[in-house]
C-alpha cells in the first residue's frame, strides 16, 4: 500500500459527512497552542519508535489508545493525526506516568496528553465536553469549596457499584464522621473543613490563571452556578473582615505584596 | 512550526500504512537495538547522567536573590536517604505541617488519623490546620481544567501557609515543614517545583498572583527545600516504630502496590535502598512492612498502576474496575498468595479497595484486604482498627487481615459502636487540641500557645 500522507490536504474529514471541514489555519493553530506550551519542549524529546511506553500502558490495555503514537503525531507534527487524536484518544490515557519513566527518550507522553486537554478545553471542542460533564459535581465542589471530595457523597445510593459496605458499621454518616479523630475532618461537605479565607485566596488564583475562562468555555451553565457561589462566599468573607479589628483582619489576609 | 511542504507522504505517523521501511543495514539495526537495550530495563531508570539536579537551581535562584528556600532546619531532625540517582535527599522528622490528601480525608480517613496516631506515639509534634486546599491535580489530571501556572499557584500558597503557620502559635516562621499526604500531590508538586526553578517566566506569572495573596517572603516566591511524602517520614522512622510494636506480624505475606505518581512521576526523587529488595523496588512501604516482620511478595505486576485513572474513576469505572481486578487484586491472590496489600496514595487505595466486590459480577472473586502502609503500621503497634484505623470504611475484608493479626476484630468493632454513644453526646476524643486547627480567619481563636 502507498503511503497516505494527508499533509497536502486542506480539510480534513469525512467527505459523506455533513460536519463542516476543518481548515488547515485552525490545525495549526491548535497545534500551535499545543507547540506553545512551556512543557512542551520539555516533554518531548524524540522517539524511537520503541514501543515501550504502550507495552507498559495500562489505558492500552482496554482502549484504543497509544502513547507511542500519540508521540509519534506530535514528533511528526502531524496536524491531522493531532486533531484526531484530540477528539477521543487523549481521554483513555489514566495518567500514571507508566510512560514516562519508562521512556528512553525521557519524553512524557501523560504529560504531552495533558497539555492537549487543556488545549481541546481552549478550543472548546464538544468532544471535551461531553467527556467532562460527569465531572461537573467534582469541579464544582473544588472550585468554590478548595476541596475535591464530599463524604455526604459517599453513600450506597452514590457508588451502588462499591457494594454494600460503604460502611461496615451501620450509624448515620454525620456521626461517623463526627467519630473521626481529627477535628479538621469532622465534616460531610468537604473532604475536611477548608477555611472561608482559604476558599477566597483560591478564587483569586482560579481568575489570575485563567482557570474559570477554562470552565465558561466547557460549561457555561456551571461557570454561572459557580460564579454565584464565589460571589456569595466573597460576601460572607467581607462581612466576617467588617466584623474583625484590625489585627484581626491583618491576621486573615495578609497585605498585597510588590512582585 | 516546522516547514513540512517537502516532506509530504515521507514522514511516519506510527499508525499502519504510512510506514516506511528505515533500510537500516544489520549493522545499524544492531547499533540501533543495542542503544535501546542499553537504555532500557533497570538502566532506564538510571541514566543519571541526563538528569539535571532541580535543586542546583534552587540553590543557585536563592544565591541570586530571586527566591526564598523553605530549609530543612536541624529542629525538623532530618533523616538523610538516597534517591534513585543515589543522590541525598533528607526526610524532615520532627514540627511537620499535614497536608492532608482530599481521596484520604474524604474515601479513607483511616488513612491520616493513623498517621497522626503514630506521630502521636513518637512524641512528633505537628499542625493539622484549616488553611490548605486539595492540591487540585486529581481534577487538573482527570479534566485538562486548570494549568501549570494554577497548579504551580496553588502548590505555592499552600506551602507558603505551612511556613507561616506557626505564627498562630507565637513561634517563628519556618517552623512547621511540609508532610504531604497524597502521591497525587506529592508527584505534582514535585513537577511544578521543577518547572518553577527553570522558567523564569513563570515564575514572574506566578509571582503577581502570590503577591496579590499576600503569600510571598520578602517579595520573593518561597519553594521547599524537599517535597515529601509521608511514606517516606514512615520509611525513615520504621526502626522507630518497629521500637513500639505491639503485635506480631511475621506471618503475614504482603503485597505493596506502590503509586505511580510517588515514583514515576519525578522518578530521580524517589528513595531506593539497597537494603530493600536490593534498590530494585522504590523503598517507601516495602521497608517499613519489612521492619515490622512481615514476608513482602514481589509479584509480575508490580510495576502496574492501579486503574484509578482520575477521570476514569469518576466517569469510566468500568476500565478501573477491570484493570483493579485483573492486573492487581486477582495477581496479588492467585500468583503472590499474599494476606494483605498495602499501598501508599490516595486513589490507589479506594480503587482497589472498593471495586473487589462489583468484580464478582464478572466472574472476578478475588478478594484481599488493603490498606495503607501507615495503617497497617499503626495496627501493628496496637492502634484501635476503628476508632483509630477507621476501618469501617473499608470495603475489602479487612477483618480476615485483623484476624490473622490476632485482634479481636468483632470485640473492637462493638466497642466502636458503644463509643459512637459518647461521639453522639458531644464526648468524641481527638488526636489533638481542636483549637489549634484554625490559625486564622473566620473561627480562629485567639493567639494559643503551643
Amino acid at each position: 500500500m502507498h503511503a497516505t500522507s494527508t499533509r497536502k490536504q486542506q480539510y480534513i474529514g469525512d467527505p459523506l459527512s455533513q460536519q463542516p471541514a476543518l481548515d488547515r489555519a485552525r490545525l495549526e493553530e491548535i497545534f500551535n497552542d499545543i507547540q506553545s506550551d512551556a512543557r512542551y519542549d520539555h516533554e518531548l524529546n524524540g522517539c524511537l519508535n520503541c514501543g515501550i511506553c504502550t507495552a507498559t500502558c495500562p489505558a492500552a490495555h482496554y482502549y484504543d489508545f497509544s502513547p507511542r503514537e500519540i508521540v509519534q503525531l506530535l514528533w511528526t507534527e502531524n496536524l491531522e493525526g493531532i486533531y484526531d487524536a484530540m477528539q477521543e484518544k487523549i481521554w483513555a490515557c489514566a495518567q500514571c506516568y507508566t510512560c514516562a519513566a519508562r521512556c528512553p527518550f525521557r519524553n512524557s507522553p501523560g504529560s504531552l496528553i495533558m497539555i492537549m486537554r487543556e488545549v481541546a478545553i481552549k478550543h472548546g471542542f464538544q468532544s471535551a465536553k461531553d467527556v467532562l460533564r460527569p465531572f461537573s459535581r467534582v469541579m464544582l465542589k473544588l472550585i468554590s469549596t478548595g476541596n475535591q471530595l464530599s463524604p455526604d457523597m459517599i453513600t450506597a445510593d452514590h457508588f451502588a457499584d462499591w457494594g454494600p459496605n460503604i460502611s461496615k458499621v451501620d450509624a448515620p454518616l454525620k456521626l461517623l464522621r463526627a467519630a473521626i479523630p481529627m477535628p479538621t475532618l469532622n465534616t460531610m461537605k468537604t473532604a475536611w473543613e477548608v477555611n472561608l479565607k482559604t476558599s477566597i485566596e483560591l478564587y483569586t488564583i482560579w481568575e489570575m490563571t485563567g482557570v474559570l475562562k477554562q470552565l465558561e468555555t466547557i460549561d457555561e451553565n456551571l461557570f454561572d452556578v459557580i460564579s454565584d457561589i464565589m460571589d456569595e462566599r466573597r460576601e460572607d468573607y467581607e462581612d466576617w473582615c467588617e466584623s474583625q479589628g484590625d489585627n484581626e483582619t491583618r491576621r486573615a489576609a495578609p497585605p498585597e505584596e510588590t512582585a | 512550526m516546522k516547514d513540512t511542504s517537502d516532506t509530504a507522504g515521507a514522514h511516519f505517523t506510527g499508525h499502519g500504512p504510512e510506514w516506511k521501511d528505515a533500510k537500516l543495514s544489520p549493522l545499524q539495526a544492531r547499533a540501533a537495538t543495542a542503544w535501546v537495550e542499553a537504555k532500557i530495563d533497570r538502566a532506564t531508570l538510571t541514566g543519571k547522567d541526563r538528569v539535571e539536579d532541580v535543586r542546583d537551581l534552587m540553590w543557585q535562584l536563592e544565591k541570586d536573590g530571586e527566591i526564598v528556600v523553605h530549609r530543612i532546619r536541624d529542629e525538623h531532625q532530618p533523616v538523610e536517604t538516597k534517591t534513585l540517582y543515589g543522590w541525598t535527599k533528607r526526610i524532615p522528622t520532627e514540627q511537620l505541617w499535614h497536608h492532608k490528601s482530599c481521596g484520604q480525608c474524604g474515601n479513607i480517613p483511616g488513612y491520616p488519623t493513623s498517621l497522626l496516631w503514630l506521630m502521636n506515639q513518637l512524641g512528633t509534634r505537628y499542625l493539622d490546620e484549616t488553611d490548605q486546599t486539595s492540591c487540585t491535580a486529581w481534577n487538573y489530571h482527570g479534566s485538562g481544567i486548570g494549568n501549570l501556572e494554577s497548579l504551580a499557584c496553588v502548590f505555592l500558597r499552600n506551602f507558603h501557609q505551612a511556613y507561616v503557620s506557626a505564627r498562630s502559635q507565637g513561634l517563628p516562621d519556618g517552623y512547621y515543614y511540609p508532610l504531604v499526604h497524597c502521591g497525587t500531590s506529592f508527584g505534582n508538586y514535585k513537577e511544578v517545583r521543577a518547572f518553577l526553578l527553570r522558567s523564569a517566566q513563570l515564575r514572574e506569572k506566578v509571582k503577581k498572583v502570590l503577591a496579590k495573596l499576600g503569600r510571598l517572603v520578602d517579595g520573593k516566591l518561597l519553594i521547599p527545600e524537599e517535597v515529601v511524602h509521608y511514606s517516606e517520614w514512615l520509611h525513615v522512622m520504621r526502626n522507630r516504630i518497629r521500637a513500639i510494636q505491639t503485635v506480631d506480624v511475621t506471618e503475614l505475606r504482603a503485597v505493596i502496590h506502590p503509586a505511580c505518581h510517588v515514583y514515576k512521576m519525578v522518578p530521580e526523587d524517589a528513595i531506593y535502598d539497597d537494603e530493600v529488595l536490593d534498590g530494585n523496588r522504590v523503598a517507601v512501604s516495602t521497608s517499613v512492612v519489612q521492619a515490622l516482620g512481615a514476608k513482602v511478595i514481589d509479584y509480575s505486576t508490580w510495576y502496574d498502576c492501579c486503574g484509578f485513572g482520575f477521570r476514569h474513576i469518576i466517569s469510566e469505572r468500568e476500565f478501573t474496575r477491570s484493570f483493579a481486578m485483573d492486573r492487581k487484586v486477582t495477581v496479588a491472590v492467585e500468583e503472590a498468595h499474599a494476606d494483605v496489600m498495602i499501598g501508599h496514595d490516595t486513589g490507589c487505595i479506594t480503587t482497589l479497595d472498593k471495586n473487589q466486590w462489583i468484580g464478582k459480577a464478572a466472574g472476578k472473586n478475588a478478594e484481599i484486604p488493603i490498606v495503607a502502609d501507615c495503617q497497617f503500621a499503626a495496627l501493628a503497634c496496637g492502634a484501635h482498627p476503628y476508632k483509630i484505623a477507621q476501618l469501617h470504611w473499608h470495603a475489602s475484608p479487612v477483618e480476615k487481615l485483623l484476624a490473622q493479626m490476632g485482634i479481636d476484630w468483632e470485640r473492637a468493632k462493638a466497642d466502636f459502636e458503644a463509643y459512637l454513644e459518647a461521639v453522639r453526646d458531644g464526648r468524641g476524643e481527638h488526636l489533638y487540641d481542636p483549637r489549634r486547627a484554625v490559625t486564622s480567619g473566620p473561627g480562629a481563636p485567639k493567639l494559643v500557645t503551643a
